[in-house]
C-alpha cells in the first residue's frame, strides 16, 4: 500500500505541498499583504510545480523552484494592482488589525502601519530582501536563491533596508 | 545633537543596528554625553523595529484546507493532463502519415523524372533550335538600306555627277 502510494505523484506532490505550504504562503503574504490573494498565489505556485513534478521530485530542488515561483507570481499580481492603483492602499493597510492582534497598544498598532507604508516604499531591492528574510523558515541563503543574489549581497541590503527603516520608529 | 558630532550620526546607527561600538566612538562616548543618550535612543529604535518587523508576518497561515484544495486543482488539471495523451498521439500519427505520403510523393517525382527517353530528348533539344520561317523575310535589301541614315544634305539615293559633262 505505502509502496503505491509513493509511486503515485500526486501522493508525492502531496507531502511537497505540506512541507512548503507555509513557507510559500508567506512569501506571496509579505508581498502582497493580503491573505484572499496570498492563497491563490500560493496554489497558482503549486499548481505549476505539479506540472512539472517530473523534475521537481527532488525535495530541496522543489523547495528551491517553489519559492523562486510564488516571489515572482506575487510580485507580478503587485505589480498589476500598482498599475490599476486601486489596491495600493489596501496593500499597506488590509489586514494590519489582524496582525497586531496580540498587540493591544494602539500605539504600537499605528506604528506597525507607518512601517508597513514604509517598507512598501523601500526601493525594490531592499523591500524584496526584507519581505523574504521576514518569511519563517528562510534564512539568507534561500533569499539569496530567490533572488538570484549571493548571501553577502542578501545581508548587506537587509542591513541597508534597516537602517534605511530606523527612522521610521522615532 | 551638537554640530560637531554630526560625524558621529553614521558610527551611532551602525553601532545600534550590530551591536558593535567602534573605538573611536566608544572614546568620544565617554567625553559626549549627548552622543551617549544618542546612541541609547538609537539601539532602542532598532530593538523596536526588530520587535515590529516580524509583526508584519503575524497571522500569515494558509488556510487549514489548504493543501486539500491544492491537491483537488491539482487532480483536475491532471485529469485534463491525461485527457490529452490521446489527443497528441491522434496528432502525431496524422502528421508522421503527411510526411510519409510526402517522402513518397518527392521520390517518385525524381525517378520520373530521371527516365526521360532519348529521343524525347532529342525531340525537345531540336524544338529549342527550331527558327520559324518568317525570321528569312527580315534579310531583304531594305533592311541594309534602313540600317545606314543618310547624313544631313544627304539622299537615299547615292547617284553620281558628271562634272565634265555639265562643263
Amino acid at each position: 500500500m505505502a509502496r503505491a502510494g509513493a509511486c503515485n505523484p500526486e501522493t508525492g506532490f502531496g507531502e511537497r505541498v505540506a512541507e512548503n505550504q507555509r513557507r510559500v504562503f508567506q512569501i506571496a503574504y509579505g508581498v502582497l499583504r493580503n491573505s484572499a490573494d496570498a492563497e491563490e498565489v500560493a496554489q497558482e505556485a503549486f499548481l505549476r510545480a505539479y506540472q512539472k513534478f517530473d523534475s521537481l521530485r527532488d525535495a530541496e530542488k522543489f523547495r528551491a523552484w517553489v519559492n523562486r515561483i510564488v516571489f515572482r507570481l506575487a510580485l507580478n499580481r503587485q505589480r498589476g494592482y500598482r498599475r490599476r492603483l486601486a489596491r495600493d492602499t489596501a496593500w499597506q493597510t488590509t489586514e494590519t488589525t489582524a496582525m497586531v492582534d496580540g498587540a493591544k497598544d494602539a500605539e504600537r498598532r499605528l506604528t506597525l502601519e507607518r512601517l508597513q507604508r514604509e517598507v512598501g516604499r523601500l526601493p525594490e531591492k531592499f523591500r524584496s530582501v526584507l519581505q523574504l528574510s521576514l518569511v519563517e523558515e528562510m534564512d539568507a541563503g534561500d533569499v539569496g536563491v530567490v533572488l538570484g543574489i549571493p548571501e553577502g549581497t542578501v545581508r548587506s541590503r537587509l542591513h541597508t533596508a534597516r537602517k534605511l527603516l530606523l527612522d521610521v520608529m522615532k | 545633537m551638537k554640530k560637531a558630532c554630526e560625524k558621529w550620526k553614521e558610527p551611532l546607527r551602525e553601532a545600534a543596528l550590530t551591536g558593535i561600538t567602534a573605538k573611536d566612538l566608544e572614546e568620544h562616548q565617554r567625553g559626549c554625553a549627548e552622543c551617549a543618550a544618542e546612541l541609547d535612543e538609537v539601539r532602542a529604535r532598532a530593538a523596536r523595529l526588530d520587535t515590529l518587523l516580524p509583526l508584519m508576518m503575524q497571522g500569515a497561515e494558509p488556510p487549514a484546507d489548504f493543501r486539500a484544495r491544492v491537491l483537488a486543482a491539482a487532480d483536475a488539471a491532471g485529469r485534463g493532463k491525461r485527457g490529452r495523451p490521446r489527443r497528441v498521439w491522434t496528432l502525431a500519427g496524422a502528421s508522421a502519415a503527411v510526411v510519409v505520403v510526402l517522402i513518397f510523393a518527392v521520390t517518385l517525382q525524381r525517378r520520373t523524372a530521371r527516365r526521360i527517353p532519348g529521343d524525347e530528348l532529342a525531340a525537345a533539344q531540336k524544338l529549342a533550335e527550331w527558327r520559324a520561317p518568317s525570321d528569312g523575310l527580315l534579310a531583304t535589301p531594305g533592311r541594309e538600306m534602313l540600317r545606314t541614315m543618310p547624313r544631313l544634305g544627304q539622299g537615299y539615293l547615292n547617284v553620281p555627277v558628271k562634272r565634265d559633262e555639265e562643263e
